[in-house]
């Protein structure tokens, strides 16, 4: 990261891409989404020539999937289906390719492997909340916030021992600590052990740990492409997505290798949203507006930290700057 | 053999011979019985009796975690009902637990842990099913529990018996800050810790997290000879010397849930180890590391007790 096209970012909406009356999706439009926003990344005619820029057959290849706000929103198994076939159409086996997630609860729910080509990999680091076991030992980011006895947050195990590309598809939402969660915070919450430690309490450390972690080596260099998931976003108590009211329809999908001019875009988008619902910005850090009862848009348990992107980019990961970033917008 | 035995728990049982099948099908071979019924218990064969008495004995609490989720608090780090600081405090102290089913055996390993020659009274209508976990937890310290070794300890703390410093160390114990009570300031330690110090305030105490994070603070991470990464529930324990180290660990949640694993650093270098870990018979540990000033591993399961043996 920021790979090999900073500051840029494709757009791809599609009004059919998602029934907002029965939450259904359309995968052949999604498929024709995925095509159309990796091409215009890239400038290839093909499909495939635009994939084998960022994947080769002998790759083992990780889907960074989000199930966090499972099972209302998540990485639509439509969309991991699509990416999934295309590195199986540049040649990559499909046993070598995984969708992973931290949470083994979370990941099941979704039900992805009726969706994916027979013989990709469905794996959870956390078999059981808590465990370990799935991290690696050796590669880990030592910090403590608030004295807490366990300082380590350790690499995903299949990341540092297996995979040596990821794809990551974050979801389009809001984060009650972090402002938002895109592919920044996919990145570097999804992929290591202990870090809701960050946001035990109001003030958060979030502005900094979420860009730590994803510069953190091997996953920074691992990571090569990130499709955000905007088909279903929600604006207000997210990670989560128990209050169907905050949950909304953007129906589209973002590409690119830069996941902070990513990320900012997706801070405009649901900043845009929040105001059209008359909610206060995602910049606000009012004690006023905090509180346990966040079923009020106003509400929050957290001071927001929106500006983790902004650090991120001070970190090398990407470009920040509104008026440097290029941004393609396809309508299908 | 008799200073071993003192260094065990053991059953105090008050039943009559008419229970020794019970026992014998849990598994328990030793048992401290009243005076009044050692004779009869004398006569029984496969089950050795010894009196034993209660009378004077301090009454611990049962050893267990405290999840507390639904209590609003400035941490949701669990709350670990822990012994060992009365048991560091009174060395030579008489000790009983009342407990029964898999609790009792959190109760063994934690007295087993602490070297603390603990009874642990059963009620005498339990049956076999409710045996069973402390006879497993006993016949696995059997097999380990010889040559004990001298506590390790990172600081000296200045005990003077006071509710206000049995509590900061009880939340040092719980945090695997490892001390030893000295009387004064003891030359083989840099740091001593005595609570009325203008370093450590008895205002302070009153919040003995507050004084256990200030000790942490002096000490210095890098300088602790036992770290525990990945579980809040697990109390270390390290005896031995810089050459050979026996580390104790106990899953205070072993109950109702085992560990999933722990990651572990030992300060110095040991390129030899050896586990022995209750109810995990063949468990190895995993992605063992001898680092220049330290050595790694991870005890991929913890049901209750296990004990590592390191050496040069």
């Amino acid at each position: 990261m920021p790979g090999p096209y900073p500051g840029q970012v494709v757009r791809v909406h599609s009004e059919g891409s998602i029934d907002s009356a029965s939450d259904q999706v359309n995968r052949q439009l999604v498929k024709q989404m995925l095509a159309a926003g990796i091409k215009a990344l890239t400038g290839d005619a093909r499909t495939e020539d635009a994939w084998a820029r960022f994947i080769s057959p002998g790759d083992v290849v990780g889907i960074k999937v989000n199930c966090s706000g499972a099972p209302k929103i998540r990485s639509s198994p439509e969309v991991v289906a699509g990416i999934a076939e295309n590195l199986v159409a540049v040649g990559v086996p499909a046993k070598q390719i995984y969708v992973y997630e931290r949470f083994d609860n979370q990941l099941q729910s979704v039900g992805y492997p009726k969706y994916l080509p027979e013989g990709v990999n469905v794996q959870a680091a956390e078999a059981s909340r808590r465990s370990i076991l799935g991290y690696d030992p050796r590669t880990y980011v030592e910090t403590s916030f608030f004295g807490e006895e366990d300082t380590r947050s350790n690499l995903v195990r299949l990341v540092s021992e297996t995979l040596t590309k990821i794809v990551n598809v974050p979801n389009t939402k809001e984060h009650q600590a972090a402002g938002i969660t895109g592919c920044l915070k996919n990145i570097a919450y999804g992929n290591f052990s202990n870090v809701d430690r960050s946001h035990r309490f109001e003030k958060t450390n979030t502005l900094s740990f979420i860009g730590e972690l994803a510069a953190t080596e091997p996953v920074r260099s691992r990571v090569v492409l990130n499709i955000m998931d905007g088909l279903r976003g929600v604006w207000h108590a997210g990670p989560f997505s128990e209050h169907a009211r905050f949950r909304f329809y953007p129906k589209q999908l973002m590409f690119g290798t830069d996941p902070v001019a990513m990320d900012h875009k997706l801070i405009d988008l649901i900043e845009e949203k929040r105001k059209a619902e008359g909610a206060v910005t995602l910049w606000d850090r009012s004690p006023k507006h905090l509180g346990k009862d966040n079923t009020d848009p106003n509400i929050n348990h957290y001071i927001r930290e929106p500006g983790h992107v902004e650090y991120a980019s001070k970190l090398g990961l990407g470009i920040y700057d509104a008026a440097k970033i290029n941004l393609k917008v396809i309508e299908l | 053999m008799l200073l071993l035995l003192a260094a065990l728990p053991g059953l105090f049982w008050e039943g009559g011979v008419n229970t020794a099948p019970a026992l014998r099908e849990a598994g328990i071979k030793q048992i401290q019985v009243p005076a009044a019924r050692l004779a009869e218990w004398k006569a029984v064969s496969g089950i050795s009796a010894e009196a034993g008495n209660l009378q004077g004995a301090v009454k611990l609490l049962i050893p267990t975690v405290n999840y507390r989720m639904d209590q609003a608090s400035a941490s949701r780090t669990p709350w670990l009902v822990s012994n060992g600081w009365k048991f560091l405090r009174n060395p030579k102290g008489r000790f009983y637990y009342e407990v029964t089913g898999k609790p009792s055996a959190i109760a063994a390993a934690e007295a087993l842990c602490f070297g603390a020659a603990a009874l642990i009274k059963v009620d005498a209508t339990t049956d076999a099913a409710g045996l069973q976990p402390l006879a497993e937890i006993l016949e696995f310290s059997s097999g380990v529990h010889q040559d004990p070794l001298p506590p390790m300890a990172d600081f000296g703390f200045v005990d003077d018996g006071s509710p206000a410093a049995g509590e900061v160390m009880n939340m040092l114990v719980r945090t695997n800050l490892l001390f030893e009570i000295v009387a004064r300031p003891d030359p083989r330690f840099k740091l001593t810790v005595k609570l009325g110090t203008k370093e450590y305030p008895l205002t302070e105490a009153k919040n003995p997290g507050v004084v256990a994070q200030a000790v942490r603070g002096n000490l210095t991470d890098e300088k602790r000879s036992v770290r525990i990464y990945g579980s809040p529930v697990v109390v270390a324990r390290l005896t031995g010397s810089a050459g050979r180290v026996r580390l104790h660990l106990v899953n205070y949640s072993g109950a109702t849930r085992n560990v999933d694993g722990i990651r572990v650093r030992v300060l110095g270098q040991y390129p030899k180890h050896q586990l022995a870990a209750a109810g995990s018979a063949g468990l190895e540990l995993a992605d063992y590391s001898v680092e220049p000033d330290a050595t790694e591993f991870t005890l991929t399961q913890l049901k209750t007790y296990a004990v590592i043996d390191l050496s040069r």
